[in-house]
């Protein structure tokens, strides 16, 4: 069985992705099964979606604890203390990392022994769809490294898709996007290191639990809360850029952004708080004098500050 | 490949359901969404009323099963505990109803994933209950539900369980049955104690006063209930001639030559299976009982899946607190006649959607053989790692406590 995990953030597809892989694995005659688990249910919220590929009857269900595969479609979740997209990959597995950086880099920089395969999706998305939303894209990476077959892949987008949207045009570009993935990787490699991919027993001791006053078994949060410390720039894909040779401080960004992430300096000129802004680029589009432009953010920061 | 959520919808779909009031909730909202879909664009014929509450909407859907229509609602969790006052409204009305309910765990503190404190909450209500383990079982339980339900013998409301996200959300193979074939299974529905007619009035629900009329009805109902055990057996033959699938009120995996029994409920139960597999590689005589049918209890059969086995371990997806086990007492006390009666160990496990891992289903299964050596049954046993009581503690430490 293969057992394969994608991490994204809410709007990015990650559930899409799971569901065009399980769909192709069973139209090319696995057992198959798909499920994705999110909490909140809001754009940018850390979403992971689980795909089961067997020859077998599929025993198992809920989220994959201990992966083959690890798809991060988001590469500032590797930084969130609380998804951990690593954890529980089996040794001898993969990861795939949507990233600008190369395969060495991405693997010194996130402290990953498994294999790390790095593809900059984003890229491809914005290039082939003209927008960030990666299911199928992700979807045809998966289905290479697990060895699907490409009319497979191509079916299941048309049929995962044809539930979603309706434009014809766009969901022929997203065939394209996921075949475009699908190459663009390469299986020799994978296969190779897939044979070792058993899983290496940590067993699990059941205890009993031991009796504490309400004080700290109460579900309540004694700590002050942390919201200020959590920083959401790191969710951007585009920022937005100043150009203040025309700006007129009109105050229009100001009262335009969402999130206020735009404030005033001591000049009375506005700038943006990047640590929090995610990036929407309801400032670029309201900017009366194009002093706001967009820039692709190709690198993550942190995802809590200190 | 179908959710089971949209398996749900299916089975309603194909029931030729008259009228749907909804009441969105997580995770059951996929259910009316597919519903809606469908009857916008024509391809399902119903009547579908977004109502103001799950209170409202088992009441409409409950008076409209009393005016003679096929109803069909859905809800879950804290859904259905603010619709509970109309659950044993509506069964007393004696309509056949028929309610999904995605199990999800009741808060404090609040969650989404699965266990059964919800459904089972409603264990006394007079609806019927059956507990699904696929999402193939969810879509064939809602035909299955509306026969068993509209039978003469029977007539009280149902519902259909499904774990949130275990299942609502995890897609499988579905074969979908085609319109004839179900609507061959299941007929129209015509009730004769149930109607609305403006030539011939009636009014529903009699107040009594005296306690004698009270109990004549509930015992009434009591009787519906435990006469459905034999019409279940009816509709899960004919449901086997037309579909070629077998559900009986309960389902043993490995059953008949095993001594070390785990008995469960719901979509948890795959996973009990295959801790009997890999007990079985160990030499192991383990098997499993899945109880499908709740309400009305199977004891004969389980009596005859369970009884002389050596030892019997009830996994309880629940807590009742003061207690422990829902099921494990049920089963307790069913077997307490029995001349053979097995070692019964109780465990609760899979709160709030809590992963049950190879390891620890070791752990229960390990425990029975123990049990057989000492004869000690010990009580209720929450199962918990240690790995999951070290991510609590930096959990705890987080929020500030210690």
């Amino acid at each position: 069985m293969y057992r394969v995990r994608f991490h994204g953030r809410g709007g990015q597809g990650a559930r899409v992705a799971s569901k065009v892989l399980g769909t192709a694995a069973f139209l090319d005659g696995y057992y198959a099964q798909d499920f994705p688990l999110y909490g909140a249910e809001r754009r940018g919220a850390p979403v992971a979606a689980s795909t089961r590929i067997s020859e077998d009857p599929i025993m198992e269900r809920g989220v994959i604890p201990e992966p083959d595969i690890v798809i991060v479609m988001d590469e500032t979740l590797l930084q969130d203390p609380l998804t951990m997209p690593v954890s529980g990959l089996k040794s001898g597995g993969i990861v795939l990392i949507n990233t600008t950086r190369s395969q060495a880099e991405a693997k010194a920089e996130y402290k990953i022994t498994a294999q790390v395969l790095t593809l900059d999706i984003t890229k491809i998305g914005l290039d082939m769809l003209g927008m960030p939303i990666l299911s199928t894209l992700a979807g045809g990476v998966a289905a290479r490294i697990v060895g699907l077959s490409e009319e497979s892949l191509t079916a299941a987008v048309k049929k995962v898709l044809a539930e979603i949207i309706t434009d014809r045009k766009l969901l022929d570009k997203n065939v394209a996007a996921a075949l475009y993935c699908f190459n663009a990787i390469t299986p020799a490699k994978i296969e190779l290191e897939l044979k070792t991919t058993e899983t290496i027993k940590k067993k699990s001791t059941v205890i009993s639990l031991p009796f504490e006053h309400a004080e700290v078994s109460s579900p309540a949060i004694n700590a002050t809360g942390n919201t200020p410390l959590r920083m959401t720039g790191n969710w951007r894909v585009f920022r937005p850029a100043w150009n203040y040779d025309t700006c007129t401080r009109c105050m229009i960004c100001v009262a335009r952004c969402p999130d206020g992430c735009i404030l005033v300096n001591e000049d009375g000129f506005p700038y943006t708080d990047y640590d929090n802004c995610k990036g929407c680029l309801i400032c670029v589009e309201e900017c009366p004098t194009n002093t706001l432009g967009k820039m692709r953010e190709v690198h993550a920061k942190k995802a809590i500050g200190k | 490949m179908l959710t089971g959520n949209a398996a749900a919808a299916w089975g309603v779909r194909l029931a030729e359901v008259d009228y749907i009031p909804v009441y969105p909730v997580t995770p059951q909202t996929e259910i009316i969404e597919t519903l809606a879909g469908w009857i916008s664009n024509g391809v399902m014929d119903s009547r579908f009323v977004t109502m103001d509450s799950e209170h409202s909407m088992l009441t409409a859907a409950g008076s409209a099963s009393a005016t003679g229509a096929r109803a069909f609602t859905a809800t879950s969790s804290q859904g259905l505990l603010y619709g509970f006052e109309m659950l044993y409204a509506v069964a007393g009305w004696r309509v056949p109803l028929v309610m999904v309910n995605v199990s999800r765990g009741l808060s404090s503190p609040i969650t989404l994933e699965p266990d059964h404190n919800d459904v089972l909450a409603a264990r006394d209500t007079g609806f019927l209950q059956i507990h699904c383990e696929t999402c193939q079982e969810v879509l064939d339980s809602i035909l299955m539900a509306y026969r068993l339900a509209e039978d003469e013998r029977v007539l009280l409301p149902i519902i259909v369980n499904l774990d949130g996200f275990y299942l609502s959300f995890t897609r499988e193979p579905v074969e979908v049955p085609d319109e004839e074939q179900a609507r061959n299974f299941l007929p129209l529905y015509q009730p004769k104690h149930a109607f609305f007619k403006a030539s011939q009035p009636m009014a529903q629900s009699a107040a009594v006063l005296g306690g004698s009329g009270y109990s004549y009805f509930k015992y009434q109902m009591h009787m519906a209930s435990q006469n459905a055990l034999a019409v279940y057996k009816e509709v899960c033959d004919e449901f086997e001639t037309g579909f070629g699938r077998n559900y009986d009120t309960v389902e043993g995996y490995m059953l008949d030559d095993a001594d070390y029994v785990l008995v469960m409920t719901n979509s948890f139960s795959t996973l009990g299976k295959a801790a009997v597999n890999n007990a079985r590689e160990r030499g192991i005589k383990a098997g499993l009982l899945r109880l499908r049918l709740l309400r009305p209890f199977p004891v004969a059969d389980l009596k005859a899946a369970i009884g002389g086995k050596k030892a019997v371990a009830i996994i309880d997806q629940n807590i009742s607190i003061g207690n422990g086990g829902i099921l494990h007492s049920e089963i307790a006390s069913c077997l307490y006649t029995e001349k053979h009666r097995p070692l019964l160990l109780s465990f609760i496990a899979g709160l709030g959607g809590k992963n049950i891992s190879p390891d620890e289903f070791e752990f229960i299964i390990n425990k029975m053989i123990e049990g057989e050596d000492t004869g000690d049954t010990g009580t209720a046993q929450l199962i918990y790692t240690d790995k999951e009581w070290h991510e609590m503690e930096r959990l705890k430490r987080m929020a500030g406590k210690g």
